[in-house]
């Protein structure tokens, strides 16, 4: 029987004024959507509760282990961006790729510090396409113009490259 | 003076931009923009024109001359370049706040911006920084990149010195709007006026909002 290795159940983009900008979730057909946000959206209790005891890094670590499978990490930007990453330690079956020792011990910070980076680096690339208005994905922009629907990201690249970076991902990885 | 920077065939992300492209570029963002404008006044009177002679009773918009005046272009081109500005300031904010420890204050945010981000985009510091500590900031820079090749006519000659200056302050527009959108991204809401009166300085001062004059 093939052993389960951690890998990303989900990834989180929330911008500056707490609205989601894009939920991935992986295997994508196979995750409770509703479950998630819900999760998501506590994380963003947890980013407040903890921002004044914070200083120097963005990286906020692990924010909380849901149960004995899932846990939360985030990382704050400088521009009020929220990235979560929900990792299920069951996540995927085990491959060649994997190490043969499975991390008996959990996982640690600098795990998910990766993911993190590519997020930052995905989400900056965002920002450079011209087409990308970022004020345009602001509820309270969207509600000064009488907008309906969403105010979510709609970048093709972005997605994809969100989802490569959570398929991508094993602990131990330095590099995505 | 390039011996010190890495070789960029070597690294993998580096590389070298021209420095008199991006000058040129910069420039020309003001004709363009007061072209544009000209254009759209221009579309808009034909409109209202064909309006008119289908008589389909178009409230005045102030005046039966073609276009716009002077000050209405003015305003039209300034909305503009600031508008262009603002963009490019969130994702400079984005791009080069990366590495840094959050910001603690305002006044964090405005050291960022007169040190770290005008070496980005200007290749040198803001001069001086003076701030009323009550949400007014006042920003020199003695020696301002976009101005540094401009030189006006002498005074005399029909042209006074203020019309010369009016001249060269559409260009600080679009710098203006760069540094409303970088204050914006890292979450300062303020306006930005650009002046320069002495080429090549320019003051740019920040209201930022719920500020005391």
């Amino acid at each position: 029987m093939a052993s389960l290795v951690p890998g990303i159940a989900c990834i989180g983009v929330i911008g500056k004024q707490n609205n989601p900008l894009h939920i991935s979730l992986f295997p994508p057909g196979e995750r409770p959507s509703l479950e998630f946000s819900f999760m998501l959206s506590s994380s963003l209790d947890i980013f407040e509760q903890r921002l004044p005891h914070k200083m120097a890094d963005q990286d906020f670590g692990l924010l909380q282990a849901i149960d004995e499978r899932l846990a939360m990490y985030g990382y704050l930007t400088n521009t009020g961006v929220k990235f979560v990453v929900i990792v299920d330690m069951e996540g995927r079956p085990a491959t060649v790729n994997d190490s043969k020792n499975p991390a008996a011990v959990g996982l640690r910070d600098s795990d998910v510090k990766p993911v993190f980076r590519a997020l930052q680096t995905a989400y900056v690339n965002l920002l450079r396409n011209p087409f990308y208005d970022p004020d345009e994905h602001m509820p309270s922009v969207a509600k000064a113009q009488n907008r309906v629907g969403s105010t979510q990201i709609t970048s093709q690249k972005f997605i994809q490259e969100v989802n490569r970076i959570g398929e991508l991902w094993r602990p131990g990885i330095t590099q995505l | 003076p390039t011996m010190s920077l890495p070789d960029p065939s070597t690294t993998q992300n580096e590389g070298y931009v021209s420095a008199t492209c991006f000058d040129l570029l910069l420039i020309e963002l003001v004709p363009m923009a007061y072209r544009i404008a000209a254009d759209l006044a221009a579309k808009e009177e034909v409109w209202l024109a064909s309006k008119r002679r289908t008589n389909l009773g178009v409230g005045g918009i102030g005046g039966t001359a073609p276009g716009l005046d002077e000050e209405e272009l003015r305003e039209t081109v300034f909305f503009r370049l600031d508008s262009i500005g603002y963009r490019v300031g969130l994702a400079l904010a984005e791009r080069f706040s990366r590495e840094r420890p959050r910001f603690t204050d305002p006044l964090d945010v405005i050291k960022f911006l007169c040190k770290d981000l005008w070496v980005v985009v200007f290749r040198k510091q803001i001069d001086n920084l003076k701030t009323n500590h009550r949400g007014v900031y006042v920003l020199t820079d003695n020696n301002f990149k976009p101005l540094k090749n401009m030189s006006l006519e002498k005074a005399g000659a029909g042209r006074s010195r203020e019309t010369m200056m009016q001249q060269a302050q559409p260009f600080l527009y679009f710098p203006a709007g760069v540094i409303r959108g970088v204050l914006s991204a890292l979450g300062i809401q303020a306006s930005v006026v650009a002046e320069t009166s002495e080429l090549p300085g320019a003051t740019f001062q920040i209201r930022t909002v719920g500020s005391k004059p």
